[in-house]
């Protein structure tokens, strides 16, 4: 036990020391310090600038418009009923046209009659929305002059074609629509972490046996020892990087609550529970495919053979992603209910099921056993493996070849 | 201590490498083990070690069955690795806590073994910086670490210039000295020579020439002479004996400036040395014949 921890100290002090996981570490950090505290940055040394905001954002820019033949009557009806900018009555469309290739003006509208116009732009862009807010100016002001003429109040008209809906929603389970950004976001940081670190461990176990230090290592030490102080080692770099950089944003977010008028609650306020979940089921779902990356780095020689050794768990990982972020718009289908008790993808299913779904505190349990049981599984067939392949160089070797000498021995 | 390989056999892949092999050693002695390259050395080594098991035989220590994770052994392996870019000092210190060592103990002795070995000053450095043969002390050291009782090395003196393999001739004296178990693997035969007062020759898996060095050269020197007259060259003094001294011995092999010559057989040193006084020679050397350690091993492996 004691080589253990021997083992587990170096290998994590190897990373917290390593220069570009401390960079990129503090790097993460700052940014999301300082780009979580901006709205107090801003009322603070910025405050008078606050009340010209956003408001005049909108209104600064200026849209042109040519009236032709006077084809509409209620031209201020127009203007009020245009939210984007400015409307600017122009004479002729060379002025106008020569105002939007020089910038001054958006754009220009060429009225032709009441419910025909022309748009004029100078650059036809994919996510132009201008020529909509005109239409629907335009269709208003329309509106409203053939309602006068039947001698109707449009106001009245428009309160009961438009009312204004008042609703309240008491949900009894979970609000998906809420929980989905977070879950989103974790999941995402587990797909992240285990894939980061996977690779890293594998070739850091690989590139012992490359530079033979493995044959020093084995006669020191027992090899469970080794591989298990390894990927926990690993393990706990990454969970103290991620554990960190989770416990910054949302201490740093809170003491910005304010600021933000809690808009990014819905990112931030993680309930408690979904947090646990979080570090119970990915603390095990990362061992267990950290053992695997591990294994397939010692059935290597070399570290260039580590991505293509890898490549297969790489594409199952993948799968299970994609498993549970399909589940996300349905946490009550069959695949995500499947794919929650196995342990190759439990942890992200199961974590989704909790995080947005609803679920029973059994099935919890009865994923989590599975799971831990088969982590144990993998850790001690990991350390068999790595022992068994300590000596063997040259190609790869297959992992069936593997399990095949593991039974011999 | 007395360490024993009892009729080691091992297989890769249902072809046999090992056939048997038997040799053994004790504290304040060293073993070498010679053989040619591919002759099964190595794989005897790491049987030893437990890094590949045996399929059948046994090691023994004082009778007892041998588990190498139970006793500081320090292990040279044939393959030098360490970690490249990790300081040599770390490095050390955590394979000497993996070995038992308290965090203390393992600096101490760190430092002692790299001042000892001359590469004191490169402590701190990454390993990949150093020269190979520094390396090569890091390495040494990190064998020497633990006070092993029972040392192994593999090759110790490939990659060390003159002045080096002379600070490691004093170490391993000293160890011998010490009376530590020594198992000295190694091509070079004037090392082992030097040093072993024990060898096992290996040769295709099969121990070939076992025994206490002297008397393996006493017997392979035995009925053989060596020969020189003053005044007569080789070639000269190999006409008389073909033709005067025939019932008596035959010139097996010239060295230099002298004969080695066989007695035949019921022919003793003295019948030769009375036929030589007669023919009136003046001898220069007439000498009991030792062979060294290179000619042993030529002859028994040479042809293979």
């Amino acid at each position: 036990m004691k080589d253990f921890f021997t083992v587990l100290k170096f290998e994590l002090m190897g990373f917290l020391k390593n220069k570009t996981f401390l960079i990129s570490t503090i790097i993460i950090c700052v940014l999301l310090i300082v780009g979580l505290s901006i709205p107090t940055i801003k009322d603070t040394f910025f405050d008078s600038e606050k009340d010209t905001g956003e408001d005049s954002v909108d209104s600064d820019d200026i849209y042109g418009y040519i009236n032709r033949d006077e084809s509409l009557i209620n031209i201020k009806d127009l203007e009020e009923s245009f939210f984007v900018g400015k409307l600017v009555e122009y004479e002729n469309q060379e002025k106008l046209e020569k105002d939007i290739n020089s910038g001054e003006i958006e754009a220009g509208y060429i009225i032709e009659t009441p419910t025909k116009y022309r748009y004029i732009i100078k650059n036809n862009e994919m996510l132009d929305s201008n020529r909509t807010f005109f239409e629907e100016a335009l269709m208003r002001a329309y509106r409203m002059s053939g309602f006068k003429q039947l001698g109707i109040e449009y106001s009245e008209v428009e309160g009961l074609i438009s009312p204004n809906m008042e609703y309240d929603t008491d949900i009894l389970g979970k609000d998906s629509s809420s929980n989905y950004l977070y879950t989103y976001i974790l999941v995402f940081v587990l797909y992240f972490m285990i894939i980061i670190y996977g690779q890293l461990v594998a070739t850091s176990v690989a590139s012992e046996k490359s530079n033979r230090t493995m044959e020093v290592l084995v006669t020191s030490t027992d090899s469970s020892n080794l591989i298990f102080g390894k990927v926990i080692g690993g393990a706990l770099a990454g969970i103290i990087q991620v554990g960190l950089v989770i416990l910054i944003s949302m201490t740093t977010y809170n003491l910005n609550a304010d600021a933000w008028d809690n808009k990014l609650d819905f990112v931030f306020k993680i309930p408690s529970e979904v947090l646990l979940t979080f570090s119970i089921f990915g603390i095990l779902g990362y061992l267990f495919y950290t053992f695997i990356f591990g294994t397939l780095g010692a059935l290597v020689s070399r570290t260039e053979d580590v991505s293509s050794s890898s490549t297969p768990i790489t594409i199952i990982f993948i799968g299970v992603f994609g498993a549970a972020m399909m589940g996300m718009y349905n946490t009550e289908s069959m695949v995500l209910k499947v794919t929650s008790f196995i342990p190759f993808s439990s942890f992200m299913s199961m974590f989704v099921r909790v995080s947005m779904g609803t679920v029973s505190t059994i099935e919890i349990i009865i994923s989590l056993v599975i799971l831990t049981v088969s982590t144990v599984l993998i850790g001690i067939l990991a350390s068999k493996i790595y022992r068994m392949a300590t000596l063997m160089y040259g190609n790869p070797i297959k992992l069936k070849n593997a399990f095949k000498l593991i039974r011999k021995k | 201590m007395k360490l024993e390989v009892k009729n080691v056999r091992k297989s890769f892949s249902y072809t046999e490498i090992l056939h048997g092999i038997s040799f053994s050693v004790e504290s304040g002695k060293a073993l070498g083990l010679l053989g040619r390259n591919g002759a099964g050395k190595t794989t005897t080594i790491r049987i030893i070690m437990n890094l590949f098991n045996a399929n059948s035989g046994d090691i023994l220590l004082d009778g007892q069955k041998f588990v190498a994770g139970n006793y500081q052994i320090g292990y040279l392996p044939e393959e030098r690795g360490l970690y490249p870019k990790k300081k040599v000092l770390e490095q050390l210190i955590y394979l000497g806590q993996l070995r038992g060592l308290s965090n203390k103990e393992a600096k101490e002795n760190t430092l002692y073994w790299l001042k000892r070995l001359g590469v004191e000053e490169y402590k701190n450095k990454k390993l990949e910086t150093l020269s190979k043969g520094n390396q090569q002390k890091v390495q040494l050291a990190e064998t020497f670490i633990c006070n092993p009782e029972i040392i192994i090395l593999d090759e110790p003196f490939s990659g060390l210039d003159p002045v080096n393999s002379q600070i490691l001739k004093e170490i391993i004296r000293e160890l011998i000295n010490d009376n530590k178990l020594l198992i000295f693997s190694s091509h070079q035969m004037n090392y082992v020579e030097e040093f072993c007062e024990e060898i096992a020759l290996i040769n295709k898996g099969e121990i070939v020439l076992t025994g206490n060095l002297k008397e393996i050269k006493r017997k392979y020197g035995m009925n053989r002479l060596t020969i020189k007259e003053v005044n007569l060259s080789p070639d000269k003094l190999e006409e008389i004996f073909i033709d005067d001294l025939r019932d008596i011995a035959k010139v097996v092999d010239r060295k230099k400036d002298y004969l080695i010559i066989e007695l035949l057989e019921d022919k003793t040193k003295n019948d030769l040395f009375n036929a030589v006084v007669k023919l009136n020679l003046d001898i220069e050397n007439f000498s009991v014949y030792e062979p060294t350690l290179e000619d042993i091993f030529v002859k028994k492996v040479g042809d293979s």
